[in-house]
């Protein structure tokens, strides 16, 4: 299908993050895109998706929108286990069975580090914000690692001001010394897609969306990333995912605007 | 023998510079009829300790009753940052030992298991590491495997003075159902010396005795049960009521400034007796009787 069908940067990068998950991987999720993107994957290529919310719940299948965060009980609807953290993080994401774990930011680095505790105005002036919660513990044994987040400026630096949750560090084997299991595997933004360099760790291009340049991407990053001798556009979304996400997973845009 | 005891009482039993472990989660379970008590008795310099930062916790930082924070983080969902622990941490009146919500649990678990410490791959390589490092006396260490040599990270266990939890079912003698989720509180009951249960319904111990794989909470670690409906009212409580969004948007609105969480507390803390007070306060059965959770749903 090549039909021109419109649709938001937030879509898009749900797909973009369905399409990161396997039929019958284990997801550790948390709330906005990663529940839309990880709904879609379950509705679509990979319906034995296992879904796990750290403060104890699986497999859930919220019939009501508008969720408020991860302890409001709409999204634990249908679970087919309540459980604890130490069962979510310890028996199941510390001891390395969770594939992918999807990571939100207040701000990422050249090495896939993340900051989710202080924010610098241009003052020097920093606020504080929600620090780890199960983000750091995400980024440490999960097998993959993929984050969302906004393509600004000021939310993709050379290094990051506080790493909460750390991706290579600063490159090459550093992660790989201290023990850590897994890696991050892909930055998903509104403009592109990013892996990392095999040896450096540092990132690099995979694709850039629909009707963006390679300057409009990397004119909006305050770090240049690798870019590769050939650079494809992201698929956009079929006209099915779209349907699904908008009739049937988010219907209320209550996590369109997140 | 019976351990039921009025809130008032629970709370009285509680010394300044206690470590309190809460059962909260952002605005889940929330022990808040037990904070707005702690305030009112004018409870000063605890320790709280959750795996995730909930409204309960941001009140009582709030109403200047907490010395130090040990926790991992956290919000309060959709309605916003907790900005009373954001507010005291930028003006340094509140001492911090941030974490994770696995390195929290893991600490509630080598406290409930007896253990010196506990080794764990979280936190390795995070600026949240260095900040725990520079804290004397250590929370946080590295040891050697035995068996492979390999160098891990070992964390300090907790071991909370009391925990306070929050529950939808109790006997007389505490032994407590969890229903929903559990996150941390099992772990934390069980590190903790004592537990307050605080609980919507109270049952017959025959109750707890015709379904003894539900309890989570053992009534030997309990020093007092406290029977009070809607007392995570804000909050929600699984299968019991929902969480209240117009009040914790009052709440969020009330908490960006000293002034306004000042105000709160004189209308919704100071300014009542007790927690029937309170209830009164928010509207009453007219306000209440509509969050009550559907069955099935559980909301």
């Amino acid at each position: 299908m090549t039909t021109d069908i419109e649709y938001t940067p937030f879509e898009l990068m749900a797909v973009a993050g369905a399409r990161e998950l396997k039929d019958g991987e284990i997801v550790g999720v948390g709330l906005g895109l990663p529940v839309v993107a990880t709904f879609l994957a379950k509705r679509t290529h990979a319906p034995h998706i296992s879904i796990l919310l750290e403060l104890g719940v699986v497999d859930p299948e919220p019939i009501d929108v508008g969720v408020d965060g991860l302890s409001d009980p709409r999204i634990w609807y249908r679970a087919k286990i309540h459980t604890s953290f130490a069962d979510m993080l310890g028996s199941v994401l510390h001891k390395g069975l969770i594939d992918v774990g999807f990571l939100g930011a207040l701000e990422v680095d050249a090495y896939g580090n993340l900051n989710t505790t202080l924010l610098g105005d241009p003052k020097g002036r920093y606020r504080r914000f929600t620090g780890s919660g199960g983000g750091n513990d995400i980024a440490s044994c999960a097998r993959r690692t993929v984050v969302t987040i906004r393509h600004e400026a000021r939310k993709l630096n050379e290094a990051v001001s506080f790493i909460t949750s750390p991706g290579y560090l600063r490159g090459g084997d550093e992660r790989e010394k201290l023990g850590l299991l897994g890696a991050p595997s892909r930055v998903i933004t509104d403009k592109a897609i990013f892996d990392f360099d095999p040896q450096t760790k540092r990132m690099r291009l995979k694709s850039i969306h629909p009707n963006t340049t390679l300057d409009d991407v990397l004119s909006n990053m305050s770090f240049k990333p690798v870019i590769p001798d050939e650079l494809p556009v992201t698929a956009p979304p079929t006209a099915e995912q779209i349907r699904l996400i908008r009739e049937e997973i988010d219907p209320e845009r209550a996590y369109a605007g997140s | 023998m019976s351990k039921v005891s009025t809130l008032s009482e629970a709370v009285a039993s509680i010394p300044h510079g206690n470590h309190v472990a809460l059962s909260g989660f952002a605005t889940a379970r929330c022990t808040m009829a037990f904070a707005h008590e702690v305030i009112r008795q004018g409870k000063k310099q605890l320790t709280v300790s959750q795996c995730v930062g909930a409204m309960d916790a941001d009140l009582l930082v709030g109403a200047g009753a907490v010395e130090r924070i040990v926790y991992g983080g956290g919000s309060r969902g959709r309605s916003g940052q907790h900005f009373c622990i954001q507010r005291a941490i930028e003006q340094r009146t509140l001492i911090t030992e941030e974490f994770s919500s696995l390195s929290m649990t893991f600490r509630y678990l080598a406290g409930s298991l007896g253990l010196p410490f506990i080794p764990i791959r979280s936190l390795n390589g995070s600026d949240i590491l260095k900040q725990l490092q520079e804290k004397t006396p250590p929370l946080v260490g590295r040891l050697e495997d035995p068996f492979t040599g390999e160098s891990w990270l070992v964390l300090k266990p907790l071991v909370p003075d009391v925990s306070v939890v929050q529950v939808q079912v109790a006997d007389e003698e505490g032994n407590a159902w969890i229903l929903g989720p559990r996150w941390d509180n099992e772990e934390q009951s069980k590190a903790s010396n004592r537990t307050i249960v605080i609980t919507e319904q109270l049952v017959s111990t025959e109750m707890i005795q015709r379904y003894p794989e539900r309890a989570r909470i053992h009534g030997f670690r309990v020093s007092h049960v406290v029977h009070l409906p809607f007392s995570a009212h804000p909050s929600s409580v699984y299968g019991v009521y929902d969480f209240d969004k117009e009040h914790i948007k009052t709440y969020a609105e009330a908490s960006k400034t000293p002034e306004g969480l000042q105000e709160y507390l004189n209308n919704y803390v100071y300014g009542v007796n007790d927690h029937w007070g309170y209830l009164e306060k928010v509207g009453g059965m007219k306000v209440l009787n509509k969050l009550l959770a559907d069955p099935i749903l559980g909301y």
